[in-house]
């Protein structure tokens, strides 16, 4: 094999015309959804477009350049709360707020970056954690962003027209995905990528190589976290009304199980592990009224466990499913996905 | 690849599985009425989730009894875990593919807010949120009927009693963080101006916060003879069991979220003897002032009624017959009255028309009316303004303190 | 200064709980490097187990409380056998994912189980009962705490000192391929300390429940555990106990004299400073890493 020259073959957006057809027929399939499905799914796939936009974010982060965080809840509360205050004190308009709320997250995520520097492991885990409790605290406690008692989010309007339904929304959300997805590959074929990859696998060599630990380890933060506040204005538009409980651990957590569980260190992973573990998050709910199943399960609540209790199923049945996937490939459902694809590639032979 | 097309299958025969059902109104056939509500079964709000217990096993005893005008309701809810992201997707996943006729109840001031608007706009009814909320009335909605008294007037009444009956002097306020804590700060806070005093002491609780030890310490220190609490009832339980390991004991009093005594008596292990909290209803308190009412063995016939009836032939065994599970009957109570009263014809306007109409309507809780809409006043989408107090005794009854006390609302400062 | 005083002798108070929960995670972090967010639902199922042996079974409370901590060795062990140890090459991240689904899958069969409403647990010391050193309050259960978690330290110690199992457990820590070339079932080491593990928090579990119980009753424990465990270094036991007293003292300080609203978080706040003085805890030995 000839000596690598340069990376433009990396940074191309597509490597062969295979690729530009599925890229195509993705576009189509994301273009005609909204007309296929009902309302309902249309919700989802918003709901799920912006767990993307964290998972993404995160995993340039945890999956990249192999730090954790635990706080990223934190971020995405900053960009729901800029965001609407952008919009209702500044009077931005909602693309300019959404960009500006993005930065203002960043600048915390460098913020993260600098005692982030020396941690690492359960060292850096507390410490995010800690920024993610803190963080709505404080908001928590700043009058103008509505206290504890929240903030309504304002009209949306982008270049004069209003959006209102799910629909309108979702090319919204879905544009600023599918942009910010391709954005994140691209970082990863380029110099930045390859230096947080080299921060991940081993830091001292990367360093002794000339990579800049302080800038490159802040600068992954700040990315992570601005996607996470791109997010966090989205989601704010979604439920329309935010307050900071809503910003709580178990999200953080959450946005972590997601990016692992979908498979770190690529860029399908996380987004197949945010499709999926969103799906169930939404979906679970209605597992008792899935005809046969149902009702076994209220059988077997009502002779060994609690009826008042059996919604509770769900998190068993979504705690199993966490661990039998990270038991059966540490890459998630990446893995999973390259497993499969090795083995039919032979067939049929 | 197989799932998505199985989700596009799926997506196809919804679409076409759910075409208009020739009736003039959504949700509403010959046979069946739904109504919708949301929960939360899982996560820490899980307490609240006998609401709609309640209100099933109710719509279920309506049923039984030959339904409204020949028609059963059919009660649709789901669990949320107190997720607005979830309520919405509940909410819209019922409301496209079902149809639901009206909503009722719904548990919690975020995940309601997440879907008001889109209620709203659909201009479909719903009744009773679970929460005493000033959003709920702020600015008033054509379609949104509220039922559960503000925190806001259990702050002003206990303070009034505290400082008019009970000759207290001072009087802190000990508060969750949120719309619900806020609420009792500012009632308590109005009450006491009106009287020339100023709180003794203001304490605020984060909900995650398990050790109340700081909080009580603060209180001692401030020497608070009165001291009204505006947490969950675990916080209560805590913050009592501290506050007698530490020898101080003034009067607790707390709010209607924490005046299941029954409960309270047994997690506290008798220290709830004695507090004084609200109550919206549950007990008749007109001719009965100084009376003792036990919820395990109603005097109140309603309720004793409910109790055997509702309670005993519909909840789940492991159901507790408490105020939570009671909350679910009083709520949805108006919405049931209103479509009873629209008669055989049932639409949603003629719904709202009943439900502008109702006047003192009793159920479980206080008196109840509403007024025809009017965009600048909030009262007339209050419902109920009426509360009384009610003190613990050492096995779990209710003394009744006073008869029903009007409170003031007090707009939202924005 | 009598309010410092009943400050810090509160902080200690509820550092001890603190502490039996950071004791519980280094013991297993030693052992596994993960940091155990299972750590609480490990506790949670034996001390609701105790609350069933009680009021379905009819038990005494000192039986049902033996019969605990039988069953929360029984789970450390059987959640390592039988789960983490399972894992194909596992990383940090990935074991953290496992964790976090066995706390949702023990949360979800405990609130499955029992129901969202709190729970009263019996107990023989009465919550409400205290000891008064001049005017300086501690309760009788707060006492038993403190007098519990320095006894689990003290035993811990003596027992990685002095038995020949917690010998073997020091050795799997310090190098395992060693430690197995010695003719040490690593394996059967580190599913006797998850057991172990376990069994200490739920030493913290029952001395909690007679003032709080519900399902999510562990959470705040919990976390205040691992922030200590950080302090302390994430490998140390005398570390583990000294930080959780430094995260209750700060806590009660903090809460008394500066800012109430701000106490459920200072304690990261401290974690962030003092991480940023000493990057790997006060107690832990710093390490070289290999190139």
């Amino acid at each position: 094999m000839d000596m690598k020259r340069s990376y433009y073959d990396d940074v191309r957006l597509f490597s062969s015309g295979v690729t530009v057809f599925w890229f195509v027929a993705l576009m189509a399939f994301l273009f005609f959804y909204p007309f296929v499905f009902t309302n309902y799914y249309v919700y989802m796939a918003n709901y799920i477009a912006i767990n993307i936009i964290v998972v993404v974010g995160l995993n340039l982060l945890v999956g990249y350049t192999g730090q954790i965080s635990l706080g990223h809840a934190g971020f995405y509360a900053i960009g729901a709360y800029a965001t609407i205050t952008l919009m209702t004190v500044a009077h931005f308009p909602f693309l300019a707020a959404l960009v500006c709320a993005g930065l203002i997250a960043a600048v915390f995520g460098f913020l993260l970056g600098l005692p982030a520097l020396r941690l690492e492991g359960p060292y850096l885990a507390i410490a995010t954690l800690g920024f993610g409790l803190t963080i709505t605290t404080v908001i928590g406690r700043i009058e103008m962003l509505g206290g504890r008692q929240g903030l309504h989010a304002p009209d949306l309007v982008i270049m004069g027209h209003h959006l209102t339904s799910d629909r309108q929304f979702y090319y919204l959300a879905v544009t600023i995905t599918v942009l910010l997805v391709l954005l994140a590959r691209n970082i990863t074929k380029t110099k930045v990528g390859r230096a947080f990859i080299a921060i991940r696998d081993a830091h001292i060599a990367a360093e002794t190589m000339g990579v800049n630990l302080v800038l490159y380890k802040t600068m992954a933060f700040a990315l992570s976290a601005f996607y996470a506040g791109v997010a966090g204005g989205l989601y704010a538009f979604v439920l329309r009304f935010i307050e900071p409980e809503l910003f709580n651990l178990f999200l953080s957590v959450f946005f972590l199980t997601m990016a692992v569980a979908g498979g770190l260190g690529s860029v399908m992973g996380p987004i197949a592990g945010a499709i999926v573990l969103s799906f169930l998050d939404l979906q679970l709910r209605n597992i008792l009224s899935i005809p046969y199943i149902g009702d076994w399960l209220r059988d077997l609540s009502a002779s060994y466990f609690s009826l008042t209790g059996v919604s509770n199923i769900q998190f068993v049945i979504f705690g199993s499913i966490l661990i039998a996937i990270m038991l059966f490939e540490p890459l998630g459902l990446y893995g999973l996905w390259i497993r499969m694809k090795k083995y039919w590639k032979p067939w049929p032979f | 690849m197989k799932n998505t097309l199985l989700a596009v299958l799926m997506g196809a025969l919804l679409v076409l599985g759910f075409a208009p059902a020739g009736h003039a109104e959504v949700g509403v056939t010959d046979t069946e009425i739904h109504i919708g509500q949301w929960s939360p079964q899982t996560g820490p709000a899980a307490p609240w989730g006998a609401v709609a217990r309640g209100t099933d096993a109710y719509f279920k005893w309506i049923n039984a009894n030959g339904g409204i005008h020949g028609r059963k309701l059919i009660h649709h809810y789901f669990d949320d875990a107190y997720n607005p992201a979830k309520t919405i997707a509940g909410v819209k996943q019922l409301q496209e593919q079902t149809g639901m006729f009206a909503w009722v109840s719904g548990v919690g001031t975020a995940c309601g807010l997440a879907v008001k608007d889109y209620l709203m706009e659909r201009q479909i009814p719903w009744v009773g949120p679970s929460a005493g909320s000033r959003h709920w009335v702020t600015p008033p909605q054509k379609h949104l009927f509220n039922v559960y008294p503000l925190y806001l007037g259990d702050a002003q009444l206990l303070t009034e009693y505290a400082v008019t009956e009970m000759d207290k002097k001072r009087i802190a306020v000990v508060y969750q963080e949120d719309d619900y804590g806020k609420q009792g700060l500012e009632g308590a806070r109005h009450v006491l101006e009106q009287h020339g005093m100023e709180l003794a002491a203001k304490v605020p609780v984060s909900i995650s916060d398990t050790d109340m030890r700081p909080h009580t310490m603060k209180l001692r220190q401030a020497k608070a003879d009165a001291v009204l609490v505006f947490v969950t009832p675990g916080h209560v339980a805590r913050l009592l069991g501290t506050g007698k390991a530490m020898n101080y004991e003034p009067q607790w009093m707390s709010t209607t979220t924490c005046g299941d005594f029954p409960l309270m008596i047994a997690i506290t292990k008798g220290l709830y003897e004695g507090v004084i909290t609200a109550s919206f209803g549950m007990a008749q308190p007109t001719g009965n002032v100084g009376g003792i009412e036990h919820i395990n063995n109603p005097k109140n016939k309603l309720m004793a009624k409910y109790k055997t009836e509702v309670y005993d032939a519909y909840a789940a065994d492991d159901e507790r017959w408490g105020y939570t599970f009671t909350t679910g009957i009083g709520l949805a109570e108006p919405l049931v009255e209103a479509i009873r009263r629209a008669g055989r014809d049932l639409t949603r306007e003629k719904l709202v028309a009943e439900l502008e109409k109702m006047e003192n309507f009793q159920g479980l809780m206080g008196r109840i009316t509403y007024g025809p809409y009017d965009p600048d006043d909030p009262l007339c989408r209050i419902g109920q303004q009426e509360i009384f107090l009610q003190q613990c005794t050492a096995d779990g009854g209710s003394k009744i303190l006073t008869d029903w006390q009007k409170t003031e609302f007090i707009p939202m400062s924005e | 200064m009598i309010d410092f005083l009943q400050m810090t002798v509160s902080g200690i108070a509820v550092g001890s709980s603190y502490a039996l929960m950071a004791l519980g995670m280094v013991l297993i972090y030693k052992a596994s490097e993960v940091p155990n967010f299972a750590q609480g639902e490990m506790a949670l199922l034996p001390v609701f187990m105790a609350y069933m042996l009680i009021y379905t079974y009819g038990q005494s409370v000192f039986a049902a409380f033996f019969g605990a901590l039988a069953f929360a060795m029984f789970l450390g062990c059987f959640l390592e056998f039988a789960v983490v140890r399972r894992a194909k090459n596992p990383n940090i991240l990935g074991l953290i994912i496992i964790t976090i689904g066995l706390e949702m899958v023990l949360l979800g069969f405990v609130s499955w189980k029992f129901g969202a409403d709190q729970r009263v647990m019996p107990f023989p010391i009465s919550s409400y009962s205290s000891f008064m050193f001049g005017n300086v309050y501690i309760s009788t259960l707060d006492l038993l705490t403190l007098v519990a978690a320095l006894v689990i330290m003290v035993s811990l110690f003596l027992f990685f000192r002095f038995s020949r199992l917690g010998v073997a457990m020091k050795a799997t820590q310090q190098n395992e391929t060693a430690a197995r070339l010695m003719g040490i079932r690593t394996n059967r080491v580190k599913m006797i300390t998850w057991g172990i593990s376990a069994t200490v928090g739920t030493v913290a579990g029952l001395l909690l429940a007679p003032v709080f119980m519900e399902p999510y009753m562990m959470w705040d424990p919990l976390l205040k555990g691992f922030a200590a465990a950080v302090i302390g270094g994430m490998t140390s036991l005398p570390g583990a106990v000294f930080g959780a007293y430094i995260v209750g003292i700060v806590e009660h300080l903090f809460g008394g004299y500066v800012s109430m609203e701000y106490k459920a978080v200072v304690a990261f706040a401290v974690i962030v400073i003092v991480l940023c003085v000493k990057p790997s805890g006060l107690f832990a030995r710093h390490y070289v890493k290999k190139v």
